[in-house]
Formats: C-alpha cells, structure tokens, sequence
C-alpha cells in the first residue's frame, strides 16, 4: 500500500503554506463540529444567540420600563447593542477552552496552540455575522427598523469589536491555559460587563459626572459607535473614540501573540 | 537522519522536576531502525516526543532532516463527535494532502478493516476499532522516520501481524524508531539501540548489545517483559501423583510468570491514555496480584509441609 501514496510535501513546504493548510483544515473541522455535533446543531448555532437577544428584549420591555432612547427606536437599539456584545463576548470566551479542547491535536506538530484559538474566533465571527445578517434581513421584512444608515461605519465597528474580542481571547487562552482560575473569573465577570456596557440601559442614564469611568470600557465606545452608525439621528455621551477601543484590541492580541510564543511548549505539555 | 545535540529536558511536577534527560548528543543515520530500551521512566518516551517535536527540549536542539512522523498509532487526536473518515481528511489535510486525498482515504479505510464503521463517529468505535484506524492512518503517509510508542501492539492478533507486516515491508524505504518493552519485536524490527539510563543515552550499533545493557544495568536476566508469550497459561492444577519438587518448581515457575505480566501490565498502565482502557488494565493488575497472592500462598503451604515432613 506504500508504494502509491502521494509524497508527503512536508520538507518542501513552506512555514506559511503549513499554516495555512492546518488553518483550513482546522476551520473545516471546527465548522462541522459546531453544525454537526448532534442532529440538531445547527439549529442551535444560529437559534440560541436569536433566543438570547429575544429573552433580554423580553425582560427589557415587560419588566422595567424606561424604554427612551433619544434618536433610536428602543427594540432595533437593542439588538445592535446586544448583537454587539456578543460578539465581543464569544470571541472574548470561546477560545478559552480552545486549547484544552484540542489538546489531542498538539500530536501532529504542526498544529500549535495558536491555531485552534484563531480558527475559533475566526469561527465565531463568522457565526455572528451571519446572524446579524439574518437580523437585519428578517428585521426589515418585520418592519422594524434595522437597517443600518452608515453601512460601512457598521462594518467597521463590527469588525472593531470582534478584534478587540479576538486581543481578550488570544490573551486570556494562554492566561487560562496557564492558570486555570482566570477562565472562571472572567466567565463571572462577563454578566455585570452587559450592565455597564450599556448594552441595556443607555449610557445616557448615568450621571454626567460619571459618564468619564464608564469611558474607561473599551466596549462602550465600540457598542456606542456602532449605534450612531446604525441610527443617524442617535445621541450618545461624549467622548466616544475608536482609537481608544483599537489600541486595546491591538495592545491585548499583541501581549497574547508574544505569550503564545512564549509559552507554547508548557501549553502543549499539559 | 536525526540529530540531537545537548539535549536537555525536565518536568515541573509538584515535586521540582530533576533532569529527565541530561545532555544527549546523538546521531540516528538515515535508514536505520533503532529500539529504544530502558526502565521505566527513564524518560524513553520523552526522548521519542522529543524527536517527533511534540515537545520542546529546555536546552540544545533536535535537527530532523526527512519527514518524520506523530508516534504511530497514537489516537489522541481523533474527535469523537466527528466520523473516521472526517477525522481521516482532517489529518491529511494538516499534512498538505490535497490531489491524492481520495487515494488516502481508500488506502486507510482498507488497512483498518472496521467496515461500515468508518462513516460511524469515533466515540462509537472499540479502543481495538479506534487504534486500527489510528494504525492505518500512520501508515498511509510516506514518511522518512517513523516513531512508535509500543504501537505494534494494538489491535487482536491477525491484526497485530498485519501491521507488523506493513511495516516491514517499509524497512528500507523508511526507518522507524521505536519505544517497547516487547524483545521479541525489538530484535525482530530494529538493527540499533539506544539504551537510556540515569538521564543519559548509549548508543548501540547492535540492538542485541542494547538489551543485553539494559539486562546487566537493571539487574535482571531473565528474558522479561516481552508481550507476545503472555497469552500461554499454564494450568494451576498440578496433575496427581506429582513429586514434591516438582509442585514446587511448577508453583516457582508460575510465580515468575505472574511478575513478568504484573511488569507488563504496570508499563501499559503507564503508556495508556484512554481512561476506559487504563481502567481495564487496572482490573488486570488487580487480578493479578490476586492470583499472586494465591499462588504464593500455596508455595508457603508447601513450604511448611515439607518442614514438617523433614521435621
């Protein structure tokens, strides 16, 4: 049987080319095992985050009142807050089992820790898009108001999110690779992070003299920022800046990517 | 070929960790299959991880020239929830495989012989169905080196033979480096030794030189440990009418024989990674020591008749 397999290119290729060829592969399996894990699966992958928004809504609309939001219609303003969070939040979350749950694959030497953690967020962008997509798509025919006045601000701030994201998550899989704690940690701290994000009560509700802490949260210009994209006639505090936000997405992925090539081998010994 | 320059590598257990391996320096030639012996935890499964790259060594460096396999066998990185055949593409396609991936596909699915099983999810195979498949997956590459942590022996008996077979047919084309307990396998498959003792390796041109070191260092003469005389069980029942000496050179005989699985089982124990499979060896060694024991006191009972018949 050996005498007909096709040769192993692996000493005539290239660093990037092996990259890329467990990278696509990598994808193709994490793509089958989130749309195929059981018969349901994909179901699941794009109904769970609708569900979530719907409930939130839900709680929003019927158990506190306050729905007032100055240039924005209240249920389109509150699917791009939480649409955008969420975002960040998967692909803050997601690759923190990233590494552990491949462990198996740290075999083939070609796959490092890396890999599995970029191809999940990468992943789980890609999911959101989608989602939002379908949002805006059966939004409109609903009637509601989701179609976005800045599309290409949208686009921009989308992708700005899911970066700052993909900084946090490439950062936070080595920590919680390294200290099993952080990955609890920060699974609790995600919960009040919704709250002061302003993702359910608008920022506009905090007194002005606060308003400059709630500045501190990179989420806030992000989700903020996407909103005045989203409605052109939306207010919002002063103060949001996207420069803000990318210098911790690029700060974060820049710490994560050095300590990934710091500590790859101890990530993969375990 | 192979070379290895001041290697140096140790753990952090709870412990400290002391060097596991102290300033290696070897040179496997191209073509050459080598056996590598030694207790264990001497660090010989290290020392092939190392080589395979899975792991980094602290100090010093290994050069691989050729292409050099993931330890033969090893199904670590199959996900259960995915199809053999997935999980078949998804390792081809890691390696760069894309023209002949349908040819690779076939190659595996005929060496592993589990049949309709292979479009099934792994997490529904048998530890023998999944080490078949991790089996074919190996040899379906052409590598330069293989490595292979007691991989010949997975798998029932034809099957055993079977891979045994395959991978002779490569000696020559390919070379194969490789971990285990099992002489018989050694001799039959390596030309080369390397004997690992206290942190460092010796090189042996002869695999028998190697062995007969380990022998001499470990203290043991006896032919021990070998995997493929196991399944020969001698009866307990001693027939009637037998002389006394003989009862006791029979007992003495099964006592040793009862050690060298006890040593077989714990080194299993150690190299296995699947917890139902460590599990069932667990159970093994259990009984085991029962039988142990029994026999054991039967030697003492003898013992003490023959005292008192001398007496």
């Amino acid at each position: 049987m050996a005498t007909n397999t096709e040769q192993i290119p692996d000493s005539s290729r290239h660093p990037l080319r092996v990259t890329w060829d467990v990278w696509s592969a990598m994808y193709l399996r994490e793509m089958i095992a989130r749309t195929m894990a059981d018969r349901m699966a994909w179901f699941w992958m794009i109904f769970e985050p609708i569900a979530t928004v719907a409930v939130m809504i839900f709680i929003r609309v019927y158990i506190r009142g306050g729905r007032n939001i100055s240039g924005a219609e209240f249920i389109p303003w509150m699917i791009v807050g939480l649409m955008g969070f969420y975002l960040f939040r998967e692909a803050m979350i997601r690759p923190m089992g990233a590494v552990e749950a491949n462990r198996g694959l740290f075999t083939y030497r070609q796959i490092l820790p890396i890999d599995p953690v970029l191809i999940r967020c990468f992943v789980e962008g890609m999911i959101r898009s989608f989602i939002l997509l379908l949002f805006i798509i059966v939004g409109s025919l609903l009637k509601i108001d989701l179609m976005p006045d800045h599309a290409l601000g949208v686009m921009m701030d989308w992708l700005s999110l899911w970066m700052l994201g993909i900084g946090l998550g490439v950062l936070l899989s080595v920590a919680s690779g390294l200290v099993s704690e952080v990955g609890r940690v920060v699974r609790i701290l995600t919960m009040p992070l919704l709250l002061i994000s302003g993702i359910i009560f608008p920022v506009t509700y905090v007194p002005a003299q606060y308003q400059q802490y709630l500045l501190w949260n990179p989420i806030v210009h992000g989700v903020e920022s996407m909103r005045l994209s989203f409605f052109d006639s939306y207010h919002t505090i002063p103060g949001i800046d996207m420069t803000y936000l990318w210098f911790w997405a690029l700060a974060s992925l820049t710490l994560g990517l050095v300590m990934h090539v710091r500590f790859a081998p101890r990530l993969k010994a375990r | 070929m192979i070379e290895i320059h001041n290697l140096y590598k140790r753990y952090h257990g709870p412990h400290g960790g002391g060097w596991v391996l102290k300033d290696i320096n070897l040179t496997i030639p191209d073509g050459i299959s080598v056996g590598v012996v030694g207790r264990n935890g001497a660090g010989k499964s290290t020392l092939l991880r190392l080589i395979g790259g899975m792991d980094a060594p602290d100090r010093g460096k290994v050069i691989r020239k050729g292409r050099v396999s993931w330890p033969i066998g090893l199904a670590g990185g199959f996900k259960g929830s995915m199809t053999g055949r997935q999980n078949v593409k998804f390792v081809a396609r890691v390696h760069g495989i894309k023209k002949s991936l349908t040819k690779l596909i076939q190659e595996v699915q005929d060496f592993a012989e589990i049949g309709e099983a292979f479009d099934d999810p792994v997490n529904t195979y048998s530890s023998g169905m999944r080490s078949r498949l991790a089996f074919g997956l190996s040899l379906a590459f052409d590598f330069d080196i293989y490595i292979s942590d007691e991989a010949t022996a997975v798998g029932d008996r034809a099957f055993k033979a079977k891979a045994r077979e395959a991978f002779q047919k490569r000696i020559g084309r390919a070379s194969l480096i490789m971990v285990s307990h099992g002489e018989a396998s050694l001799r039959q498959m390596c030309e080369a030794g390397i004997l690992i003792n206290e942190g460092k390796a010796f090189w042996y041109d002869k695999i028998e030189d190697a062995i007969e070191a380990y022998h001499r260092q470990s203290g043991l003469i006896t032919d021990v440990a070998d995997e493929d005389d196991e399944s020969e069980d001698e009866g307990v029942l001693l027939a009637e009418g037998a002389s006394f000496e003989d009862a006791v050179k029979s007992l003495k005989k099964q006592m040793t024989k009862i050690q060298k699985q006890k040593i077989i089982a714990e080194y299993r124990q150690s190299i296995a990674s699947e917890e139902d499979e460590i599990e069932r060896i667990k159970a093994e060694r259990h009984s085991l020591n029962r039988l142990h024991r029994a026999v054991k006191k039967k030697l003492q009972n003898l013992k003490a008749i023959e005292k008192n018949i001398s007496a």
